[in-house]
């Protein structure tokens, strides 16, 4: 009994652990800058 | 199959008709209403006298051609392509639209959400999602999936919730594992999500998304498509301090970049290159990428102002106090031009941080940083940022004597900078 108790606590520990990782999750600073997500379709090829 | 019930309330409110006006000896008010809201299915003879006052075609006849023509349309919705030609074309199809009926409608539909982002209007791509959203629950498979795309899309742009931006996403890929669509649009998932996590810091994830990408961009010798991939690695691997693959993936994005003249990609690039250098203390080869871009007036505001600042912050960090002024001078010529950026408000606080700062003006640098600029970092959790301004913070009550303040920021950088290397 006392092993499932202490299954659950952790388990639950673990949950809430996971949701506060993600709630922080950082976003990125402005000075390391990735392409557009609308920017290029067509293929464009010269070679 | 669009419902003919949706396509008559779509139309008879475009044009400014009650229920009442659309329904005067033909139906009562309360059947057009079931009519509309999918409650009962009405004979072929009511539909046929509704559309005839609605001034539109049922007979299908013209379906091809608005077929192919919204294909086109749907095909031109990137940045890249003429804004003026993606307007017209709209307004081609959408007259086209309004007097027949199309299969498709609900497609087109959708698709004016991203029709708005392409366009700069994020408003109006708002009003049209939550539009769009009291009738979500009728979409299809196909229509979910754009839906879902787009919506990720809407928030990607506006850049202040990536974690949203990565659940539509991931929506958006459970629908694409049950439909049949082209290798091309899988790629571009596939590098929508690789972005999302990098924003997200996710480097993995965005290592494993871009290469997929990467495989099927190469394969349809997509070679500016290749290039924003390798840009995407070389983010990624520089955030795991694997340097040298991420200058590889740099330099393959360059040399992919100059084969097709594209400066965008040249100098995103060079941003990257510059911002790569920094990090491993190489000041003279930062500066000289930076400038590169900073120089170059084809490329876009968003890249020349991240640029300035990051040549602002290397002149600042080598004491060079000239150079740093006359950045810090150009850089606010630069933001007068910028203030529809959605990271204006960053530059704006970095330059002005720097600015006081290169000035001795003590009381203003603090107030601007404490009371302004590090609340806006926490608020954006842009915690390389933190820890660069706060340390910065830090140093500067430290040279003034005042410890116990210092040591307030310094803990705050070194807090922030644990959360980052955690994740």
């Amino acid at each position: 009994m006392k092993k499932t108790i202490v299954s659950i606590a952790l388990g639950a520990l673990l949950v809430v652990g996971f949701s506060f990782a993600q709630s922080n999750q950082p976003t990125d600073s402005a000075m390391e800058v990735e392409p557009s997500v609308l920017s290029i379709q067509t293929p464009v090829a010269n070679f | 199959m669009v419902e003919i019930g949706s396509f008559i309330k779509l139309q008879r409110t475009k044009q400014g008709m009650t229920l009442e006006d659309l329904s005067q000896g033909i139906v009562s008010l309360s059947y057009l209403s079931k009519i509309e809201n999918l409650k009962t299915e009405a004979s072929s003879e009511i539909i046929q006298m509704l559309c005839t006052r609605l001034g539109i075609q049922i007979d299908n006849s013209m379906e091809n051609e608005i077929k192919e023509k919204s294909k086109e349309w749907y095909s031109m919705l990137f940045e890249v392509n003429d804004k003026e030609e993606i307007v017209r074309t709209y307004e081609e199809l959408q007259a086209l639209l309004d007097r027949n009926l199309f299969d498709d409608l609900m497609l087109f539909e959708i698709h004016k959400v991203r029709y708005h982002l392409v366009l700069g209007e994020y408003e109006k791509a708002l009003e049209k999602i939550n539009e769009l959203n009291k009738v979500s629950s009728t979409f299809d498979m196909e229509q979910n999936y754009y839906w879902f795309k787009f919506r990720g899309n809407y928030n990607s742009v506006i850049g202040d919730n990536f974690k949203q931006a990565m659940t539509m996403y991931k929506h958006a890929e459970e629908k694409l594992q049950q439909l049949q669509l082209g290798e091309l649009e899988v790629a571009d998932l596939q590098y929508v999500i690789a972005i999302t996590h990098s924003k997200l810091r996710n480097t993995l994830e965005s290592i494993e998304y871009a290469n997929k990408a990467l495989g099927v961009f190469m394969k349809q010798y997509n070679f500016m498509r290749c290039a924003q991939c390798h840009i995407i690695l070389g983010i990624s691997y520089r955030r795991i301090r694997m340097h040298d693959k991420a200058i590889k993936n740099y330099n393959l994005a360059k040399h992919l970049g100059e084969l097709n003249k594209d400066k965008q990609i040249i100098q995103l690039t060079n941003q990257n290159l510059g911002y790569l250098y920094s990090t491993t203390g190489k000041t003279e080869e930062a500066i000289k990428y930076y400038t590169d871009v900073v120089d170059d007036e084809e490329v876009h505001l968003n890249e020349r102002m991240a640029a300035i600042t990051s040549l602002i912050k290397e002149y600042y960090n080598i004491s060079n106090i000239e150079k740093t002024k006359e950045m810090i001078v150009r850089a606010l010529e630069l933001i007068d031009l910028a203030k529809d950026n959605i990271n204006y408000k960053l530059y704006d606080y970095m330059i002005h941080t720097y600015s006081h700062a290169i000035n001795d003006e003590h009381e203003q640098f603090k107030s601007l940083v404490t009371d302004k600029f590090i609340p806006y970092l926490k608020k954006h959790k842009d915690y390389s940022n933190l820890v660069v301004y706060s340390n910065m913070l830090g140093s500067h009550f430290e040279k003034l004597g005042r410890y116990k303040e210092s040591v307030k920021y310094y803990k705050l950088a070194n807090l922030t900078y644990e959360e980052l290397i955690s994740l």
